[in-house]
């Protein structure tokens, strides 16, 4: 425990397996990590898979704990991968503050190296990141280095209880294996792919095999240790099963809960669907288009389709929603009916100046026109176009006074300077006024 | 017989009679219904013109106006229907359209705008609001800049077609469509036509996505 600084720099922080690799990049990328020659750690690892197999073990602990370079993504789980490995095989003598140190706090390892010396890293690293003790990569190092040491042990001449040991062994990986799998269960980053299904199944047969073998290799099988090793059988499945039996019913009665709770507004959705929204359709016809009673049950009527069919997702909101929510504001505000069709999705921030120049146009129509105004948009994915027709007595830029700056500057100024055009032009067979605005997109996303 | 006859379906009473009482005089309402079976009856014996069907009904075996127009189309083979709904959900409107509807209207339209409707459907058109020609662009691609090659083909809109539902997206009227792309009003109605049968009869996955999502097909 005396080089605890990482004051060597070829360190590289990250045991990874690198890209350029002859089986899996284990020799390579602990070559890399520890500053050995590579040559060497390949010869040690042959060797020590000559010694009764113990370096194919070590090889293929670590070709399943320590991540591809390639995969950023786990980038995140990086710092405690690595470290086991490391601090099982130098027999943490020399260990890494900076591997120990959860990837949000980086200061945290060089700041306490000097002083970590009385705690111990192993405190450290359970201190700072509970949740991230790695117990599961301890039982699997602990099984994996006992098989390679009773097995060098055994190879050198020394007489081992084997009968014992690698039953105990062979049990401890299975349920390392399989609380393994529970924590990438619980933290949700695990693939619920068959893969792990075959290796949770692997992780149980391990531990059967483990303490049958325990029983069957034990002198003198009688009746009574064919019952106790079935008992134990029993209770090493179960201990084993447990996290996902817990799990299991816990996902279980979540969904009922939140089925129950889906079932709840559907069945409240249709009812004001039958009764209200029916109601506020009735008003709206009885009231005649453009009263204010059918504007105002118009209005209710939006919001509440709102609620009731859009209200579960709070997504990002697109320009048809934008536009309609303009609607429902003007409509409150003027005796004007406005209906937005919308065509095509925009999967991207919607420029304000457009949103800003369809609201005057918009207003302009419910100032000037009244009546009902039909907005339009469509969003391809080289251009937004929207156009806003209304059915009153219709104008041209030239009637417009210089000193009157609602359509030439918040309608036609704005969008040239956000690369659009704006048109205006005689409405629907040459009564009232469409204002057409269009936006290219391919130059909206040069200038962000 | 000058006189067009009409059929209510519709499960609230007061909406029936409300509508009732604000459509057009020229139109004769036969019956009113208030679900699925009653419907199918009413409409089975009375043989009307047009039905305005509601696209929400109670009873049958729970498809709604869908499901009337199912049974009672082939028992009544001149009758037409126009759908009326609270809803402008696409999957209500590919449901009624598939199922054989001539047209789909909101139900917060005037009683004179659904007499007029009613008057189009029974001339033999399809009638479009603006939120439908919109749903029909969407689906059939023509954003993407999907064009039917010829004019046989069920999936994609040809351009005239799309020229003629962008403006009755944009609010026109078919008189004032047929202006705006100087063509004859007759010949709007005939792209119109065109334009619901390919919505009855495309395979376009889109069309049908929305209704299978809810098993509403």
């Amino acid at each position: 425990m005396t080089d605890l600084r990482p004051t060597d720099t070829r360190f590289t922080g990250h045991l990874v397996r690198p890209r350029l690799r002859i089986v899996a990049g284990v020799c390579a990328g602990f070559a890399r990590h520890s500053g050995l020659p590579v040559t060497f750690v390949r010869t040690v690892t042959f060797v020590l898979a000559l010694c009764g197999g113990a370096g194919v073990l070590l090889y293929g602990w670590l070709w399943a704990t320590t991540p591809d370079e390639s995969a950023d993504g786990a980038a995140g789980s990086a710092p405690r991968r690595d470290l086991l490995p490391k601090a099982a095989l130098t027999g943490s003598t020399v260990t890494l503050p900076d591997a120990r140190t959860p990837p949000g706090a980086p200061s945290a390892g060089a700041t306490s190296g000097p002083a970590v010396g009385t705690a111990g890293p192993e405190a450290e690293a359970g201190s700072a990141e509970p949740r991230r003790a790695p117990v599961t990569e301890i039982l699997l190092g602990l099984a994996l280095v006992g098989t390679a040491g009773a097995l060098i042990a055994n190879r050198l001449g020394a007489d081992l209880p084997l009968d014992a040991i690698i039953p105990a062994i062979v049990a401890l990986a299975g349920t390392g294996l399989a609380w393994r799998q529970f924590a990438e269960l619980r933290s949700g980053a695990g693939p619920r792919s068959s893969g792990m299904l075959v290796r949770a199944l692997g992780a149980l047969v391990l531990v059967a095999l483990g303490i049958l073998l325990f029983f069957v290799t034990s002198e003198n099988p009688n009746v009574w240790t064919v019952v106790v090793a079935a008992m134990s059988v029993l209770v090493g499945v179960a201990v084993v099963v447990a996290p996902w039996a817990v799990r299991l019913t816990r996902d279980l009665s979540d969904e009922r809960a939140a089925r129950e709770r889906e079932a709840g507004r559907a069945e409240m959705a249709a009812h004001l669907h039958d009764s209200v929204l029916q109601t506020l359709a009735l008003i709206q016809q009885k009231a005649g288009p453009h009263s204010d009673a059918a504007r105002l049950a118009r209005a209710q009527e939006r919001d509440l389709r709102d609620w009731l069919f859009t209200g579960a997702a709070n997504g990002p909101v697109d320009l048809a929603a934008e536009l309609r929510g303009i609607a429902t504001t003007v409509e409150r505000d003027y005796a004007v009916h406005v209906d937005v069709v919308a065509v095509g999705s925009v999967d991207r921030e919607v420029p304000e100046a457009l949103l800003a120049a369809a609201r005057e146009a918009i207003l302009n129509a419910a100032r000037h026109a009244g009546g009902s105004v039909s907005v339009y948009v469509e969003s391809s994915p080289t251009a937004i176009e929207v156009s806003v027709t209304d059915r009153g007595p219709g104008f041209t830029i030239g009637d417009i006074p210089a000193d009157r700056m609602g359509v030439r500057e918040s309608i036609l100024a704005r969008m040239q300077r956000a690369g659009g055009t704006a048109s205006v032009s005689p409405g629907p067979g040459g009564t009232g006024t469409e204002i057409r605005l269009s936006l290219p997109l391919d130059i909206q996303e040069d200038t962000p | 017989m000058n006189d067009l006859t009409v059929v209510i379906v519709d499960d609230h009473s007061i909406f029936r009679s409300g509508l009732r009482s604000e459509l057009d005089p020229a139109l004769r309402v036969l019956g009113e219904a208030a679900t699925v079976d009653e419907a199918i009856a009413v409409v089975v014996a009375t043989q009307p013109r047009v039905v305005l069907l509601d696209v929400h009904l109670p009873g049958g075996t729970g498809g709604g106006g869908a499901e009337v127009i199912r049974a009672a189309a082939p028992l009544a083979p001149s009758t037409l229907f126009l759908a009326l709904s609270v809803s402008d959900a696409a999957d209500d409107v590919v449901t009624v359209i598939r199922a054989g509807a001539r047209g789909y209207i909101t139900k917060s339209a005037s009683g004179a705008e659904v007499s007029e409707a009613a008057r189009r459907v029974a001339g033999g058109d399809a009638v479009f609001s603006p939120r439908l020609a919109g749903f029909v662009l969407d689906a059939f691609g023509a954003v993407a800049g999907e064009t039917a090659a010829t004019t046989d083909e069920l999936d994609r809109l040809s351009a005239r077609e799309q020229e003629v539902m962008r403006l009755i997206a944009r609010g026109y009227a078919y008189k004032e469509v047929a202006s705006a792309l100087f063509i004859s009003p007759k010949t709007v109605e005939t792209h119109v036509s065109a334009v619901l049968r390919k919505l009855q009869l495309s395979s376009r996955h889109e069309l049908t996505a929305w209704a299978t999502a809810r098993k509403l097909l």
